[in-house]
């Protein structure tokens, strides 16, 4: 079949966006950049949502757009694969990346770089799309390190602030960690299957020792753990938030922490011919998921509480994957972009409205908030429609994409089943606990905002309210993922939803009274137990560990800088280029300005040069 | 004899004498000559070659140097021509700016 031309406005849109973006208006009219990209951002959704439509009624690609380089059997290619992976996440992504482009307008109206923001945000959006249609694992590398640049550069969009640029090199440097496990597991798929090409790959599994596919699953999910911040690589997320609440929503919440799961869904086949490694990515993404919902519940600062919310929803999802649940993973994956960007958005526009009260911060905390229901009724609205979709309140989208997880959970286990309630029950807590904390009522260490907060304009509550419909309702569109994927639409266990809603309920319900009844409980304990707060606050003392580790790093490389290189290596290096300065100020005693002897020296050198080569050869 | 190594020994013999002007002479133009002399003693080796060998690169290349010679020999005799015009002599004691 061949390609559809909505393919090529997938890529060209936001490449032509760029272009102009770049070299006509970063250059002339810096604060119309966003206009070309917002053009862009319309065309790749519509194109998006036909070709996921496409592929709904049975349509399909695979196919090599350019052949880069070819070295005997291996190639680099760069693909296209559209099926039913691609294609849903890819909806999803296009959706929500317009949307925020739009919040972005107005949250970040008045910044100085704003220019600047664009372009990076839309470098990102191009590089999360090559991923996602990707049919091979290296073009799926290069466009992995693509985001990873973008989030690198947006994390640190507030470089002046030391905070920012601290956070941006240990996102960076925490992906490259993960990154190795990619790349090597990359390599070894070469060497095993002769191919990185998925489909290739795939059908060449049966070759490859039992041990050796182990290994290649354990590596990959290595770099996903880093990308999609799974313990023990989780470190980088919550220091992610010191860029803009639009890259946080969009990034680190919403896609590109995704991609790790979108490619351990993607090499599913790989995953299940190795189901050791199966059994890791459900170990880890356990322990991930309930310690990062028990962090989340102590966090004061709303983007931290959301963004342990979303490693927290993130383990959740390599739960799926580890159970074999494709289709709970997948489904996972996109409600939450959904609703998760809703909440950030949300966060986002709570912040813009308390500007005036955060002297110049650029995060809010509960400390700041209280009593904002008031003030900002329609943010407040939507935080709560967010909020019960995450928890899993019926019919909102949380609802039927947890469902589905717990459902395959139960059939792994009751052990596994009752971990993952609880992790269902600490999302419920915390997103409740947040939502109460700063829309309704005022507790006395609140500071509230000093004057009235005001609702965001039209720009940003447009995307709020679109996003809020969507995760209220893209619960119906769990049979369409299924069938993309090739499943049968999930059958409806009422044990388990009922469950499910009541857990959700139940962690309303504490998060109730240690908010309302007892309004001062969260500070309270944390006076009481100044030693508890400070272990979770750098999670469970990972944080430390991992300081520890890296300085352990850095500290190394200063000595060996300090020792070897200025001691021992310059002083060899600086006497050779003396060496060749004194040999040239010598030489050039012969050169007396007389041509005919410079004619004399050409043909002794060329004597010279004819003769060890008549030796040589 | 051989007429082979006759042109051999004349190219060789010309090469030898075209260094020794270039290396001996003071004069701009006789540098000059020298170089035109070396010249076309490679041409007359680089011919014969290819007369014995059947083809026609040697030719080729042969046309190709009698071409960039006679564009050389424009501009040397020019730079000469210059010089002389500007009032200074052709020897080569004159040039010293190029000491080390």
């Amino acid at each position: 079949m061949s390609a559809p031309w909505p393919i090529w406005v997938l890529f060209g849109a936001p490449v032509a966006a760029l272009l102009v973006g770049y070299f006509y208006c970063h250059q002339r009219c810096p604060e119309r950049t966003h206009w070309p990209i917002l053009a862009s951002c319309a065309a790749t959704a519509l194109a998006a949502l036909w070709l996921a439509f496409q592929v709904y009624e049975g349509a399909g690609w695979d196919f090599i757009v350019y052949r880069w380089a070819a070295i005997g059997g291996f190639t680099v290619d760069f693909g296209v694969r559209l099926d039913g992976l691609s294609a849903s996440v890819l909806a999803m992504v296009c959706v929500v990346s317009g949307l925020i482009h739009i919040y972005a307008v107005g949250y970040m109206e008045g910044e100085p770089g704003t220019s600047r923001f664009f372009l990076y945000f839309h470098l990102f959006f191009l590089s999360m799309l090559g991923l996602l249609v990707s049919n091979n694992y290296l073009q799926t590398y290069v466009f992995w390190e693509g985001v990873g640049l973008a989030s690198f550069l947006l994390i640190g969009f507030w470089y002046p602030k030391e905070s920012a640029r601290r956070a941006s090199w240990k996102a960076f440097l925490t992906n490259r960690v993960g990154d190795i496990g990619f790349i090597l597991a990359i390599f070894l798929l070469l060497r095993e299957a002769g191919s990185v090409r998925f489909e290739e790959v795939f059908a060449r599994l049966g070759n490859i020792t039992p041990g050796m596919r182990m290994t290649i699953g354990l590596l990959l999910f290595w770099g996903a753990a880093a990308k999609s911040a799974q313990f023990p690589l989780h470190v980088w997320l919550p220091d992610a938030m010191e860029g803009p609440t639009p890259v946080s929503a969009l990034m680190h919440a919403a896609t590109m922490v995704t991609a790790g799961v979108f490619l351990m869904a993607r090499s599913m086949p790989l995953l299940e011919s190795a189901p050791p490694v199966l059994a890791v990515i459900t170990v880890a993404g356990l322990i991930t998921a309930i310690g990062a919902a028990i962090v989340s519940v102590s966090k004061r600062d709303l983007k931290r509480i959301l963004a342990y919310s979303t490693v927290s929803q993130l383990g959740l999802m390599m739960v799926a994957i580890g159970t074999g649940n494709l289709v709970g993973a997948v489904f996972h994956l996109i409600t939450h972009g959904f609703f998760k960007a809703l909440l950030f958005l949300c966060a986002g526009s709570v912040i813009h409205g308390l500007h005036s009260s955060l002297h110049g911060a650029v995060s809010a905390g509960v400390d700041d908030a209280g009593g904002l229901g008031r003030d900002l009724p329609y943010t407040g609205g939507a935080f709560l429609v967010g909020a019960l979709a995450l928890s899993g309140v019926p019919p909102l989208a949380g609802f039927f994409s947890k469902d589905l997880i717990l459902e395959g959970a139960l059939e792994s286990g009751h052990g596994l089943a009752a971990l993952t309630f609880l992790i269902a029950l600490g999302s419920s807590l915390y997103i409740f606990r947040m939502l109460l904390l700063t829309f309704f009522g005022a507790r006395a260490q609140q500071r509230g905002p000093k004057a009235h907060a005001h609702e965001p304009g039209l720009l940003m509550r447009v995307p709020v309210l679109i996003l809020a419909v969507l995760s209220a309702s893209a619960g119906v569109f769990g049979g369409t993922v299924a069938r993309m994927l090739g499943f049968q639409p999930p059958h409806f266990v009422l044990g388990v939803a009922v469950s499910g809603t009541l857990v959700a309920a139940a962690g309303f319900g504490v998060a109730y009274f240690l908010t309302m009844s007892r309004p001062s409980f969260d500070w309270e304990w944390r006076a009481r137990f100044p030693w508890l707060e400070r272990w979770l606050e750098c999670d469970f003392g990972w944080q430390k560990a991992t300081d520890a580790i890296a300085g352990g790093g850095a500290a190394l490389a200063h000595f060996v800088a300090g020792a070897w290189e200025s001691r021992r290596w310059d002083p060899f290096t600086e006497s050779l280029a003396t060496g060749c300065v004194q040999l040239g100020e010598g030489l050039s005693a012969v050169c007396r300005g007389r041509l005919n002897e410079y004619v004399w020296w050409m043909f002794v050198g060329a004597a010279a040069l004819a003769f060890t080569v008549l030796l040589c050869f | 004899m051989d007429s082979g190594l006759l042109v051999w020994g004349v190219s060789g013999v010309l090469f030898l004498v075209g260094g020794a002007f270039l290396v001996l002479r003071r004069q701009l133009i006789a540098m000059i000559i020298g170089v035109e002399l070396m010249i076309n003693a490679a041409n007359l080796a680089l011919v014969h070659a290819a007369v014995r060998r059947g083809d026609a690169e040697g030719l080729a290349a042969a046309l190709l140097i009698i071409a960039a010679a006679a564009a050389e020999a424009v501009v040397g005799l020019w730079l000469v021509l210059r010089r002389l015009r500007d009032g200074e002599t052709a020897e080569t004691d004159s040039l010293r700016e190029l000491s080390g």
